[in-house]
């Protein structure tokens, strides 16, 4: 492993980290249109749009595992809905010329949507009933926009301080227009 | 991009996928005391000193943005209030009349006073340190756990600061599902998982307490044929093992009668407000 590997790699654990201070800490306690943010979906999106599908889905696959011991949930739900997010996230990234923050916030609207709606399905697999449109307004729709509003700000902070690089679309883009 | 860049994150991805489906089941089908719940646990055991900190430095700030909300609300409430105490003195009356039965039948009935709780009922009080981070689900974590006595299936009551909106304040919270050494979690009656044997005060009527998804407490398989009306207080029926008899949870707030369906459908008004609650007592019954 080279030493940008590395950094890469620590860069990541550290994401984690803050991540699980964040959310235990302030995160979880806020609760916003009734709903609190989920960090660990946000920062797989950030990850995803800026690194690409594979370092995305493993940064996923991590962050899920953590989330599940954080919230209590048997271990690998989180961890396969947000495998799926980052990689997904990742290919469709590549479509896209530039990432803006209107990007980041569809983006991570539309990931907080699939991971609820994989949740909910989840749920309802396992037991419990869910009424389907009671669900779509308490808790799907205000985790989606929440979660959109907070990951534009996150994404320009970390890009800002440098935690995770421009995406390769921008920076492709970019290096072609300075040649 | 060169084709085996694009096979090798193909074959990642794929591993994470077997991975999390790998977790997932083993996750569900080994017992609690197997090695993937016991790393789970020890995790969450490292986690739980952050959230017990953090619920402390949150606190102030809870506390004074319920208080702007309580400002913000008083004049409503106040009228609310109002209402429910010419309720509750009613009921006080009617409790004063039964209680003073009661007595007289105490004196006969010596060997079943029991009182409230079963007899070699502990309490633990425990402050609520986390909260289920979506409404798929609906339970806390208290800072107590098998340390001080905790167990799965303990039932857990609560009550809510005079601020918030509920009626009486106290009443049943739910059951301890997990337990850690120093932690817990509680699922709450309001989770759309739980139930609870229930019965009506001042009617026959009996039937199962059920939480939603929304967070509205329904009361099912209530005998059409009986006669219940709002405002009846809801308690604990004993059955199903968990929560002894008696425990508060509600009110009727509404009863629903569809001509398809063979039970009446009430819903309740639970007594203790889950938005806002900061500490909770664990009953640790007596092992059988």
């Amino acid at each position: 492993m080279g030493s940008k590997q590395l950094i890469a790699v620590g860069k990541a654990a550290l994401l984690l980290v803050v991540a699980i201070a964040l959310q235990t800490l302030l995160v979880s306690r806020v609760s916003v249109l009734g709903v609190t943010a989920d960090l660990f979906l946000i920062f797989t999106v950030v990850v995803a749009i800026s690194r690409g599908s594979m370092d995305g889905a493993i940064f996923g696959f991590v962050a899920g595992v953590v989330a599940d011991v954080v919230f209590v949930q048997p271990l690998g739900i989180r961890a396969l809905i947000y495998v799926l997010t980052g990689y997904v996230l990742g290919m469709i990234v590549l479509r896209f010329a530039t990432v803006s923050p209107w990007t980041v916030l569809l983006m991570a609207a539309g990931a907080s949507l699939f991971a609820q709606f994989a949740f909910g399905l989840f749920q309802y697999v396992i037991g419990p009933r869910s009424g389907f449109l009671t669900m779509l307004g308490v808790q799907v729709l205000p985790e989606a926009v929440l979660d959109a509003l907070v990951a534009v700000p996150v994404y320009v902070l970390l890009v800002r301080i440098r935690v995770i690089p421009l995406p390769r679309v921008e920076a492709a883009a970019g290096r072609s227009g300075a040649e | 991009m060169p084709r085996n860049k694009v096979a090798w994150r193909r074959l990642v991805f794929v591993i994470l996928i077997i991975a999390s489906l790998a977790l997932l089941t083993v996750s569900f089908r080994e017992s609690e005391s197997g090695p993937v719940h016991s790393v789970q646990q020890f995790a969450a055991g490292l986690v739980s000193p952050l959230q017990s900190w953090g619920a402390k430095v949150a606190k102030p700030f809870q506390d004074g943005y319920q208080w702007f909300k309580t400002l913000w609300s008083a004049h409503r409430r106040a009228d609310q209030l109002e209402e429910e105490l010419q309720v509750l003195q009613g009921e006080v009356v009617k409790l004063e009349e039964q209680a003073e039965e009661n007595g007289r039948l105490k004196g006969l009935l010596d060997l079943r006073d029991k009182g409230t709780y079963p007899d070699g009922t502990d309490f633990e009080v425990a402050q609520v340190i986390g909260k289920s981070p979506s409404r798929w689900q609906a339970w806390v974590m208290i800072d107590k756990g098998s340390a001080d006595g905790l167990r799965v299936d303990l039932p857990v009551v609560g009550a809510t600061p005079t601020a918030g909106e509920s009626l009486a304040g106290k009443g049943l919270v739910g059951k301890v599902t997990q337990v850690f050494e120093h932690t817990a979690m509680v699922l709450l009656i309001t989770d759309s998982g739980s139930s609870v044997a229930a019965k009506i005060q001042g009617s026959r009527a009996e039937g199962i307490i059920e939480g939603s998804v929304s967070g509205s407490l329904i009361m099912d398989y209530v005998d059409r044929d009986i006669e219940v009306n709002p405002k009846l207080v809801i308690v604990s029926s004993g059955y199903g093992g968990v929560y002894p008899a008696d425990i508060p949870i509600g009110i009727v707030a509404n009863v629903g009668e569809e001509d398809v369906n063979i039970y009446k459908e009430i819903e309740v008004q639970a007594f203790v407000d889950f938005r806002v609650l900061e500490e909770v007592m664990v009953l640790i019954l007596p092992q059988e």
